[in-house]
């Protein structure tokens, strides 16, 4: 770890104009990763912020049945077992506790999980020679490598990494907003804008502004969203990243055609891949088996996988098939 | 006289120490002036190092020396019995030349004032190589011509065992098969990480503090290597974190810190890292055996051939003794077992858990799987047609076999009869598919020469010594079960000490035979000091007679394995394991149920016998499903050298409950207590259990662990 400056900030502004100052900056929340990737010399801020006393830890709802808006200092089990949160985006509650562990959770705030960087062997160990994410031009260590875990959508040739999220992943089925202040004011950023694909700069995971801080993710009203599910597929059954997962909603009509659909994908990419051909397949189609596998088909029609992890294109239709099944069965 | 306290399930005497933290473990023991060690390691697997420049490294802050080639004393050599006839040390000494031969390898130390500043110095220090590619992978072909066949593992058991004309018998079975199993590079992964706190008492005496188990071992490589005499070394190690293997050899970083103690006048402690865990402390070789197993109409075996290739670093000659068990588990007319070694760029291996047992056993019991599935005949009966009643390999009776009783148990309790023999037959309420699978355990049953102290106090208490060790599995309760027992003392008048290399010898904590030979050192100290004592009282003194001692009351005893005993039978433990696992659309496989019967001889504490079989098969539910090591193949470095991607099993991943039964009949031919050990044989057989049991949910075979959702669906 390479020595830093530490400060402490009570009020977003100060926090704002802090990490402006400090180029080489970064905020600390709960510091369940970024304090992991100091450790092995992948991040090397000079100055931490921490932001832990920054009156963002709440869950409310937000006028005219407009949704709940979460706090970007809220811990993800306080997130989890929020009374609102289970009884209105069950989805979110189960992705965040089918993630990390129960004291990781307990320290990870919901703005750090929006910026967890992925866990590709190759960013993650210095010592390997090639990743474009943390030394761009050195190129890809893991397309000709071990790429088990890597991604099957919206990769490129500079960078084949997967997001780590749980909680992405619903967040992304969920439309949610993420609103954050810089020197400028206040911004929002629909969820689908604020992570990236890697494209040629994978350095960038996402759009936030090095001098910008998430203060809040709004959950808008979806009243269907009470009956949604997510599934994550892994190598063990608990403290273990995604292989895949689908995080999914479903409404009916009054003849049980789907209406309207909600699907994001976890494991399979740079970012959240919220399944926008799978969603459309499904729109006035029966909930059965059929629809679903057509839809788990059409999502990955694109899909490309390498030497180690072309199993998860089926993988992941299958779980796209099992998440909406469970959910067909509530209906 | 107390009750005896041997076969009952005494609470651990050392929990509560452990529990609140008490307990001190290696990192955590300070010493004044100490000054904090970090590795310079290389970055690559296959070459040498052209230039090493530590000079911004010696200017960052809090840098007190730099332990380079340049600087680092010319250790003399290991001891010869620690690194040739494949013994598992590394025949290379640390910091003498440039070559490089694994990612990882140890290149110099950084020491400073505090761990941070020597850590962020090390970051600093600036290598040039000149890089050759390295070999990775068993069927490299430039690994095969490093291939050898070696004779003999640790000095011990031949490699190279032919029986009979296996090839005759092989033309001629009824049945047959032909399969290769392969299982991964793994790691030990104990929740303490190496550490060593090297101290010169003066110019020509060394104390170090270090989570080893093999502590007159590292006394004598110490002494060797620095050309000191014996006694002016002492190992201090009171509490070992689990080790598994690990932490029984020797590996460069004991010499460095006390090299960079020497150095710097000053105490110097190392402590590794978790990736260092991967690179730096040993790990399981790489297996890839090939099974050619015939049988004829009946279902008896005719011919067993049993071939591995496993892999060493270029500095060791280490091999994995996986046919070991395949020489005699069954009875078999015509058997051929061989071992091929060939050199990789890998962290040096050496034994874990089971070492040959697990991988080796792993191969066997698959391989019975499939050749009574090739019958027709059910896995249980096929072992019972086989069963071996002497051992056929040494030509010698058992000392005592309980195995039959431990397959009609097992399988009753288990309900193996409910078992559908068609795979994939059966299906869970969710749609999973069902299967129950089983397997052999098997581990031999050793002892070795050690000795104890005991004394009686003024207070009516005795202290107990012995350079032994205390891993996790219980030494410190077993220890004083036998010595209470012994004397007729209740528990807590006994106090056993160990860790200490200043005691009486021990032998290292490993092959399972802690408990058969420190046990009867202590029994036979007690049974000393007890003459002692009524000689002099003609009775247990009481308070008063006790108070007006001059002086405490010693004895000292050391016992030794009867050679003449040990060479008229074959020693092993036994066990059944069966499991019940399901295995969803997603290649998810949990094991729901787990039901193991071991034959160990006597049980010395039900509790803490529970406690290791049940640990021995969560690892072994680990083993099957989850742990790998995994090189890249470009660069040789380890890519999940951390607790996230290197999957040990976790809590969720146990079945709700293991159901363990002991045959629990003394041993007649071990000495005084009739126990064989219990550490590893857990974790024999059960990888198989599961294997075959995955097999029977869904008729796929999968023969390269672990199994992981990839290979299922």
């Amino acid at each position: 770890m390479n020595p830093f400056t530490y400060s402490r900030v009570v009020d977003p502004n100060e926090a704002v104009t802090g990490i402006a100052a400090k180029p080489q900056g970064k905020f600390l929340g709960g510091g369940t990763n970024l304090i992991d990737l100091m450790k092995m010399g992948v991040e090397t801020p000079d100055a931490l912020i921490d932001i832990n006393r920054l009156p963002l830890a709440q869950i409310e709802e937000l006028p005219d049945n407009k949704g709940v808006r979460v706090g970007a200092m809220v811990r993800n089990s306080d997130l989890a077992e929020h009374a609102l949160i289970r009884s209105r985006y069950p989805v979110l509650s189960e992705a965040l506790l089918s993630g990390a562990s129960p004291q990781l959770r307990n320290m990870a705030t919901v703005g750090g999980n929006l910026l967890q960087r992925t866990r590709c062997y190759y960013f993650y160990d210095p010592a390997f020679p090639a990743c474009n994410k943390r030394n761009p031009g050195s190129s890809c260590g893991a397309i000709d490598g071990y790429n088990r875990i890597h991604a099957i959508l919206g990769q490129s040739e500079q960078c084949i990494a997967t997001h780590p999220s749980d909680m992405c992943v619903a967040l992304a089925a969920l439309d949610a907003i993420v609103r954050v202040r810089g020197p400028k004011g206040e911004r929002e950023i629909p969820f689908a804008d604020f992570h990236r694909l890697p494209g040629n700069t994978p350095q960038r995971d996402t759009n936030l502004e090095h001098d910008e801080l998430i203060e809040y993710v709004d959950l808008p009203a979806i009243p269907f969203a009470s009956r949604s599910h997510y599934l994550k597929v892994r190598d063990r059954a608990s403290y273990a990243f995604a292989l895949v997962s689908v995080a999914a909603a479903l409404d009916f009509d009054s003849s049980k055609k789907i209406k309207a659909a909600r699907i994001a994908l976890g494991g399979v990419a740079h970012k959240p891949w919220r399944a926008n051909a799978a969603e459309k397949k499904l729109i006035g189609q029966p909930a059965d088996e059929k629809t679903f596998r057509a839809a788990g088909e059409a999502e990955l029609a694109a899909a490309k996988g390498y030497k180690h992890n072309s199993f998860k294109i089926e993988l992941a239709k299958r779980a796209i098939v099992r998440a909406l099944t469970t959910l067909g069965g509530m209906a | 006289m107390n009750t005896p306290t041997v076969g009952k399930p005494l609470t651990r005497v050392d929990g509560r120490l452990k529990v609140t933290g008490a307990a001190t473990y290696a990192a955590e023991f300070q010493r004044p002036q100490l000054a904090y060690g970090t590795l310079i390691q290389s970055a690559i697997a296959n070459g040498h190092v052209v230039k090493l420049d530590t000079s911004a490294a010696k200017s960052a802050p809090g840098v007190v020396a730099i332990l380079t080639r340049e600087n680092t004393p010319g250790f003399k050599p290991y001891p010869d019995d620690l690194t040739k006839k494949g013994a598992p040390g590394e025949n290379r000494m640390p910091l003498q030349d440039d070559e490089v031969h694994y990612a990882g390898q140890h290149l110099g130390v950084v020491v400073a004032e505090t761990f941070e500043q020597a850590t962020y110095a090390a970051s600093l220090v600036r290598v040039t190589y000149q890089a050759q590619s390295p070999i990775i992978d068993l069927p490299d072909q430039r690994a095969a011509n490093t291939a050898t066949t070696p004779e003999k593992f640790i000095g011990r058991e031949d490699l190279q065992v032919k029986r009979g004309d296996a090839d005759g018998a092989l033309a001629g079975a009824a049945h047959k098969i032909d399969a290769t199993y392969s299982t991964p590079v793994e790691n030990h992964n104990p929740i303490e990480t190496y550490s060593t706190t090297a101290e010169w008492e003066a110019a020509d005496r060394l104390l170090v503090h270090e989570c080893t188990r093999g502590i007159k071992q590292l006394q004598r490589i110490l002494a060797a290597c620095f050309g000191l005499p014996v006694e002016h070394i002492r190992i201090i190690c009171p509490f070992i974190g689990g080790a598994f293997g690990s932490k029984g050899f020797q590996w460069s970083q004991t010499l460095l810190a006390a090299a960079a103690a020497r150095l710097l006048q000053r105490p110097v402690k190392l402590t590794f890292s978790r990736s260092q865990m991967f690179d730096s402390a040993g790990q399981r070789a790489q297996t890839e055996q090939h099974f050619t197993v015939g049988a004829d109409k009946n279902g008896k075996l005719v011919a067993l051939r049993h071939a591995t290739t496993t892999h060493s670093s270029p500095i060791s000659e280490y091999t994995e003794p996986c046919g070991n068990m395949s020489r005699m588990l069954y009875s078999c007319p015509n058997v051929d077992v061989t071992h091929r070694l060939v050199k990789l760029n890998l962290t040096s291996p050496c034994p874990m858990r089971a070492p040959g047992e697990c991988p080796g056993v792993f191969a066997l019991e698959c391989a019975m799987d499939e050749i009574a599935h090739e019958t027709g005949i059910d896995p249980v009966e096929f072992r019972l047609r086989n069963y071996a009643d002497r051992d056929e390999h040494q030509n010698r009776p058992w000392s005592m076999k309980n195995l039959r009783e431990c397959y009609e148990r097992g399988a009753d309790k288990f309900g193996w009869s409910k078992r559908n023999q068609k795979p994939a037959s059966m299906r869970g309420r969710d749609g999973s598919q069902i299967g129950f699978g089983m397997a052999t355990a098997i581990y031999p049953a050793a002892q070795q020469k050690a000795g104890a102290t005991a004394t009686l106090n003024q207070d009516g208490t005795v202290v107990v010594r012995s350079a032994t060790h205390e891993i996790g599995t219980g030494t410190y309760t077993a220890m004083s079960q036998f010595a209470a027992d012994t004397l007729g003392l209740p528990v807590e008048k006994i106090r056993f000490e160990l860790g200490d290399s200043a005691f009486p010898v021990a032998p290292n904590n490993g092959g399972s035979w802690l408990t058969a030979s420190v046990g009867p050192a202590v029994i036979g100290a007690c049974g000393e000091l007890k003459k002692k004592v009524l000689d002099q009282f003609g009775h247990w003194p009481n308070e008063r007679e006790l108070s007006s001692l001059s002086a405490p009351i010693r004895s000292e005893f050391t016992s030794e394995p009867n050679k003449e005993e040990r060479g008229k039978f074959s020693f092993f433990s036994y066990g059944a394991i069966f499991v019940e696992v399901h295995v969803d659309i997603f290649g998810q496989t949990r094991v729901k149920r787990a039901t193991g019967v071991y034959d160990v001889g006597r049980m010395i504490n039900p509790k803490l016998a529970r406690s290791q079989i049940m640990g021995g098969l969560l690892f072994a539910i680990s083993t099957a499903l989850f742990e790998a090591t995994i090189p890249d193949q470009a660069t040789g470095r380890v890519v999940n050298s951390n607790l996230a991607e290197y999957h040990v099993a976790v809590h969720a991943d146990a079945p709700p409950e293991f159901d363990i039964d002991f045959i629990d009949k003394p041993d007649p031919h071990m000495p005084d207590l009739g126990a064989r050990g219990i550490g590893e044989i857990g974790i024999t057989g059960a990888p198989a259990a599961v294997a075959n049991a995955i097999f029977h949910a869904t008729g796929k075979r999968v023969r390269n662990l672990p199994i992981t959702p990839d290979k299922l669906i």
